[in-house]
């Protein structure tokens, strides 16, 4: 079921945030409302972390709950198996999505098997953060979109806000989710999109993804920032007359795959967006769902557009060639009509 | 060249006869000897007669186990690893959940609520990072407990050892590691892992107290293990223990160590050092044990393994749905889809 927009509850003030300010006021609430709580990573205390995420946070809730600590990714997500087995619910932050894979032993090893391999005596009900994706002018691993390790790990959720709205409910939500969650936080979000966001407590449900546009001849299936671009390349199309219904997915595991079908039933064609290579990539998970559960409904071959099979380049001034552009979505729009 | 800490010689005279702790705590740590031992030799026949799986024996390490978890306290933690079984059964493991753990029966698996033991873990060394959490989150919480770890000489040289040694080191956590140096990583020795003399040096890098212990002298094993707890619950934070000890047995079910190194190395500890007849050469010594009560315990723990042999063949079979269970506390639809999937397996195999 697509939901549109979920309430708050209790209604409350509304104030305008950047995406990252939204993430930092969900953690906020998430300290205050929980003394289980604890933040903890490379610089996340005293600085508040490279792009300032949990600004503010050690100052107000103590040293005893938000904390710097050794530079570690095994470190980090090792023992943050070791603190749930306490009963602690840790919000772990990587400093860059790049970094994961230093410490992505624990992630698949434990982090995600704890509970199967206890049966159900030790949980993991944490939190992992990190930045990801392209689109700035930073150094190697610092540009990655590494969801597919992730969402092949059986266990592991993994949740991609791209509003600050959503940021901040998808925050609350993970951090009160009984399993590990990830949260993918897009660098070039953090701070290029802002909105009114209420200053209570609310959540947005893990598993509902979200009508960014409403149409009927083309889906385009997307996550992150490219929730941004499919938004360009659709009302590009709209001007020429073709209705996109775009979906950002919001949380890959656990997948709204009734919002799916619902959309692809309706146009009968998709093309499917990622920042992340192209092979093995979510993508195509998403379009064998949509050929075993929908291939009757379809007008045309399902088209991906995604980044290049190399690392992400460091070749920063070029690098729009690699990371899709609203051009390329439109493109690929126009070849499932014409098919 | 550190001095290697010993309150027992090889042939059982005392050493440090003011270490010596009360009798009925040594006959306590002595019948889990006896015991462990017993078990660990017997599991190795169920495995080669196919009736258990893949299994690690800890053959000769029985000191060093069964030493160390015994100086721990109610609310305590351990972190095992695949050979730490002998130190998760003297910590109370009930016994025919470990002969159902190695045999893949998912009851088995199952740790019992009484048991603070965190899973075996099979990959090296992940469970030093784990034992580091536990330590922070206890002494976050205020609690006087502290946890333990096991690691071969092996895993020293994988970056989740320093991973989890130094975060304990600086984070002032209540963490007793301990390196159980067998002498082989299968059949890898000690020399190709590191160019230190001794491997407890690294305690000095990480700021921590580090020890050189007899892994064979059960009383030096027990004492330092209580002095390193001891420093943890009061506050002051992690320890490194390193304990010499052989590897009596093959790596695992499937090895020949003939393959890698000499019976007569191996024969040689067994005659000369095996650290079950020194503690109880010891206790005779002592007056403290005799003949007629070694009798009366190998009848008392071949009737527990029998027992608890019984209780394992005629536990409910493994049940397929527990292939699906555990995933997840709240089950993405894909997992809910598959549950689906298992229940037309059965049927087809039926």
């Amino acid at each position: 079921m697509t939901q549109l927009a979920e309430k708050p509850n209790p209604i409350s003030e509304k104030k305008v945030m950047t995406l990252a300010a939204a993430l930092t006021d969900g953690m906020d609430i998430a300290l205050e409302r929980d003394e289980k709580v604890v933040m903890y990573g490379e610089d996340v205390g005293v600085m508040g972390g490279v792009f300032r995420v949990t600004t503010g946070l050690q100052g107000k809730h103590g040293k005893h709950r938000v904390f710097d600590t050794p530079l570690t990714e095994e470190g980090i997500l090792g023992t943050a198996v070791g603190m749930c087995a306490v009963g602690w619910k840790p919000v772990v932050e990587l400093q860059f999505g790049g970094f994961l894979y230093a410490g992505l032993d624990q992630v698949i090893s434990h982090v995600s098997r704890y509970r199967y391999r206890s049966r159900g005596r030790w949980n993991t009900p944490m939190v992992i953060r990190f930045p990801y994706g392209g689109g700035l002018n930073l150094l190697e691993q610092h540009h990655d979109s590494p969801e597919t390790y992730l969402t092949h790990t059986p266990g592991i959720k993994v949740v991609f806000p791209t509003t600050p709205y959503d940021a901040k409910g998808l925050m609350l939500a993970a951090i009160e989710d009984p399993d590990p969650v990830v949260i993918f936080e897009n660098i070039k979000l953090y701070r290029s999109v802002k909105e009114e966001v209420p200053t209570g407590y609310y959540t947005v449900p893990l598993g509902k993804a979200r009508k960014v546009m409403d149409g009927s001849d083309v889906t385009l299936i997307t996550w992150g920032a490219m929730v941004t671009q499919c938004e360009a390349a659709a009302k590009a199309a709209l001007e020429a007359g073709i209705s996109c219904d775009v979906l950002d997915l919001r949380t890959l595991v656990p997948l709204d795959l009734e919002a799916i079908l619902e959309s692809v039933e309706k146009t009968g064609r998709v093309v499917i967006v990622h920042e992340a290579n192209l092979t093995s990539g979510f993508g195509g998970e998403i379009a064998a769902l949509i050929a075993e559960k929908a291939l009757f409904s379809l007008e045309a071959p399902i088209l991906r557009v995604a980044g290049f099979d190399t690392m992400h380049s460091p070749f920063n001034p070029i690098n729009h060639f690699h990371r899709p552009e609203p051009a390329y979505i439109a493109d690929a729009i126009r070849k499932v009509l014409e098919a | 060249m550190a001095e290697m800490f010993q309150i027992l010689a090889p042939d059982g005279t005392v050493n440090k006869p003011e270490l010596v702790p009360a009798f009925d705590k040594i006959e306590a740590m002595y019948r889990q000897m006896v015991r462990t031992r017993y078990l660990d030799d017997r599991f190795m026949v169920l495995a080669k007669k196919n009736q258990m799986g893949t299994y690690a024996q800890f053959g000769g390490q029985e000191a060093s186990q069964v030493g160390s978890v015994m100086a721990l306290q109610p609310g305590d933690y351990i972190a095992p690893m695949y050979r730490s079984t002998g130190a998760c059964i003297a910590y109370g493991w009930d016994l025919h959940l470990v002969i159902m753990y190695w045999r893949g029966h998912p009851e088995g698996w199952r740790i019992p609520p009484h048991l603070n033991m965190l899973p075996i873990i099979i990959d090296i060394a992940a469970q030093f990072p784990h034992a580091a959490g536990v330590a922070m989150g206890l002494k976050m919480a205020g609690k006087k407990n502290v946890v333990m770890s096991w690691i071969g000489e092996g895993g020293t040289s994988q970056g989740d050892f320093h991973a989890g040694v130094n975060w304990a080191a600086a984070t002032e956590s209540p963490a007793i590691f301990v390196i159980e140096n067998n002498g082989w990583a299968i059949s890898v020795p000690r020399a190709v892992q590191s160019k230190a003399d001794f491997l407890m040096r690294r305690a000095e890098g990480y700021g921590i107290p580090g020890y050189l212990v007899d892994g064979n002298d059960l009383l030096a094993v027990h004492h330092i293990a209580s002095k390193a707890a001891e420093h943890a619950r009061a506050g002051n934070g992690a320890s490194l223990i390193e304990q010499i000890t052989y590897r009596m047995r093959p790596h695992t079910t499937g090895d020949d160590p003939k393959a890698y190194r000499t019976d007569a190395e191996t024969q040689d500890w067994i005659d000369n050092r095996d650290p079950i007849d020194r503690i109880r050469k010891f206790l005779i010594l002592e007056k403290q044990w005799d003949a007629e009560r070694e009798v009366a315990l190998k009848t008392e723990v071949e009737k527990e393994f029998a027992e608890a042999l019984e209780k394992a063949d005629t536990y409910t079979k493994p049940d397929p749905a527990a292939l699906l269970e555990y995933a997840m506390v709240n089950p993405a639809p894909h997992l809910i889809e598959q549950q689906q999937v298992l229940a037309d397996r059965i049927r087809m195999v039926k």
